[in-house]
């Protein structure tokens, strides 16, 4: 009854994409919706686009066709935050100016200047997401809610998910859990998998990488676990040079997971610079760019260390 | 006649340019000739929008005595910020979530109580629209352009960019006489998104084989026959400067994308993946790159690239950029002692002037294509790229 409810008078969220045939968020073929905010700010970023909580201007210079040709949102824009310099005719985007009210957006014939998010009805996404219905049930695929932090949008999350199940889809999500407990409870009992992560150990260096320290995230874990002990937990670590790719973390990790049954794997997701043109498009400097990612030899050896507390293999490799 | 004792203050928005000691020293002396007190806010506005962070106050009064030997110097003394915009304020609210708020009002209200009647403020000509955005609060603010790019619209010469010019050129010969000895073309990278000044007269200066600059798209074959052609007489090394906003004039194709990968395409935002090929990354170093490896193909010559970047906005000022930063400083006192406010100091040999803030933002200086420095490096057999 309460998940009808749900389905039927749940709340619009704003949804920053649809996914599908996403083959690394969960179990089989799925397709991941990406909410958009999130409560971290973690300088890796790969979806900087997700982070803030309304709809967001991007510009893709690339594909501006200037001034001479177009130049329709130079008058449009309200806030003259639109320009041209003299030596190009393609326009430039004032951030500090710009209020993202997306005036702009529909002048634009080329599409340089878009929209991250926009807002939808629970029963608009899952129509979207039950077209794969066929490639869920045969690879043991379903929804993935991704984000941001699909926690953040708690009761669009849950009607989304309550109505996943009505459907006879599976249901994942992956989440930080750096949010009230009160959200966590609101959406977890419609959860099957909970892709989690553990991004940093120790709380300072959590602050000082992600912009908050990991109490609440660490009490949240643990209260998921333990409220929730038929779930399928898998946990996480977006392994970055330099900031968490060391041993210790990973057995750090491993011994706060290992207690929990219902933990069933820990992965190591190697730092990519995926994030890197997104950050141009919404004008904002992305400072990881100097690093490469993680090497195959190191990723090697800590996977191995995670194998062997799973006792899926031998001794881990020496470096 | 009454004397108007004021109290204002000055901040620095974004990091350290040569001759920022300068300005700070410029509106020290100058407004202490008027009898008026100066304080420095720490970090940008952060002094005052985070006063927890600063056990011994985030205001530092600046005495004449304080600057008497800073206008030389180098160093922050009232540090940076590298975000100076209070309506986008990084925080962590009750919940534990990282949000960014407005607190602008919050800062208006702060300086009132701290008595501050104007704000001199130190910035890159992007932050201008920060500052128009305060004005337009009410905020007496003067901006005093910083750039060693010399890329800020109705300013013939920033502060800096004279500094900048000489630490480049100095660099460049070094890398000549570099290339010189391991028989290979250089291609050094400087500073200059929009606007080559430095990219174009520091190659000037060292008289280098070319300069590619983001105002004239350039044509690597083109670039390629001039170096080939010294190279044929014997030279066995090259130099070539590349502004790191320059850029090819036929962009390169979008790579085909397969059809497999097109149905994992973001269905709704369709500019989430964009089109693989026209993406615009400003990454340090791109430039070099791009331009050494297909020169190396073009030439059949070994090519390296070095990456000035960030440098050139180290070490002590010139004493043109001294002079400048005084100017600068005394100027934007003479503003606000003419009630000029909402404003942004420009020099306008041989005047300085005070252009108002709405026609400041949005506004790049760049180098014009009729510039006689076009010709000049032209005549001297400089390769443009075009």
């Amino acid at each position: 009854m309460e998940n009808q409810l749900m389905s039927t008078v749940a709340p619009t969220g704003r949804v920053l994409n649809i996914q599908h045939f996403s083959t690394h968020d969960g179990p089989g073929i799925r397709t991941t919706v990406f909410l958009k905010g999130c409560p971290l700010r973690c300088k890796w970023c790969s979806n900087p686009e997700s982070i803030h909580p309304k709809p967001e201007l991007a510009y893709n210079l690339g594909k501006c066709t200037g001034k001479d040709q177009c130049g329709f949102c130079l008058k449009e824009c309200p806030e003259s935050a639109i320009f041209n310099v003299d030596s190009d005719t393609k326009v430039r985007i004032n951030w500090d100016l710009c209020t993202n009210c997306g005036k702009c957006v529909p002048v634009c014939p080329p599409q340089a200047l878009y929209l991250f998010g926009q807002e939808m009805t629970v029963d608009e996404v899952l129509d979207e997401v039950e077209q794969d219905s066929t490639f869920y049930r045969e690879s043991g695929g379903g929804i993935t809610l991704s984000g941001g932090e699909c926690l953040i949008q708690a009761d669009f999350a849950a009607g989304l998910l309550a109505g996943a199940h009505q459907r006879g889809i599976n249901t994942a999500i992956e989440t930080a859990f750096n949010v009230p407990w009160s959200f966590v409870g609101k959406v977890l009992p419609h959860v099957d998998v909970v892709l989690h992560d553990h991004k940093l150990t120790l709380p300072e260096r959590h602050k000082k990488w992600t912009g908050v320290d990991n109490k609440l995230i660490l009490e949240n874990i643990k209260r998921a676990y333990e409220t929730f002990p038929d779930k399928t937990f898998v946990a996480r670590t977006p392994l970055i040079p330099g900031v968490n790719d060391d041993e210790e973390h990973i057995r750090a990790v491993l011994a706060f997971i290992k207690p929990y049954k219902n933990v069933v794997d820990y992965e190591l997701l190697p730092y990519m610079r995926f994030g890197e043109s997104k950050y141009g498009f919404l004008g904002r400097v992305y400072e990881m760019q100097d690093f490469n990612p993680p090497s195959p030899e190191l990723l090697a050896r800590l996977r191995a260390i995670i194998d062997e507390a799973f006792g899926r293999s031998g001794k881990p490799t020496q470096a | 006649m009454m004397i108007d004792r004021k109290r204002i203050a000055v901040n620095l928005g974004g990091g350290y340019v040569p001759g920022l000691n300068a300005v700070i020293t410029g509106v020290v002396l100058a407004a202490n000739e008027l009898g008026w007190e100066v304080v420095g806010i720490r970090d940008g506005f952060d002094g005052l929008l985070f006063p927890g962070q600063y056990p011994e106050g985030g205001l530092i009064r600046l005495s004449p005595q304080i600057v008497e030997n800073l206008a030389s110097a180098a160093g922050a003394i009232l540090g940076t910020a590298a975000r100076n915009d209070p309506f986008h304020v990084r925080s962590v609210n009750a919940e534990n979530q990282v949000e960014e708020v407005d607190r602008s009002d919050e800062l208006l209200e702060m300086l009132k109580a701290e008595k501050i009647d104007a704000v001199i403020s130190i910035v890159e000509g992007r932050a201008l629209g920060i500052l128009y955005k305060l004005a337009r609060k009410g905020l007496k603010v003067v901006a005093v352009p910083k750039s060693v790019e010399n890329d800020v619209a109705a300013t013939m010469l920033s502060f800096g960019f004279n500094s900048a010019l000489s630490y480049t050129t100095e660099t460049l010969d070094r890398a000549r006489q570099a290339a010189q000895s391991t028989r290979k073309i250089a291609v050094v990278e400087v500073l200059g998104e929009h606007a080559g000044w430095l990219a174009l007269q520091s190659a000037m200066a060292v008289c280098a084989d070319a300069a590619l600059i983001p105002e004239v798209p350039y044509n690597l074959l083109k670039v390629a026959d001039k170096l080939r052609e010294k190279l044929k007489t014997g030279r066995t090394y090259g130099l070539v400067v590349v502004a790191e906003g320059a850029v090819p004039a036929v962009a390169p194709q979008p790579q085909a994308i397969p059809q497999t990968a097109r149905s994992l395409r973001a269905s709704l935002s369709p500019g989430a993946t964009g089109d693989e090929g026209s993406h615009v990354i400003h990454r340090s170093g791109q430039a070099a790159e791009t331009v050494a490896l297909e020169l190396q193909r073009l030439t059949n010559h070994e090519t390296y690239p070095l990456v000035l970047g960030q440098l050139v906005k180290g070490g002590a000022p010139t004493p043109v950029d001294r002079q400048l930063g005084l100017g600068y400083g005394a100027g934007a006192v003479r503003a606000l002692s003419e009630n000029r406010v909402g404003v942004m100091v420009a020099f306008q040999p041989p005047e300085l002037t005070f252009v108002p803030l709405a026609e400041a933002i949005n506004k790049v200086r760049t180098v014009p294509s009729g510039s006689l420095f076009l010709q000049v490096a032209r005549s001297l057999g400089i390769s443009l790229g075009d």
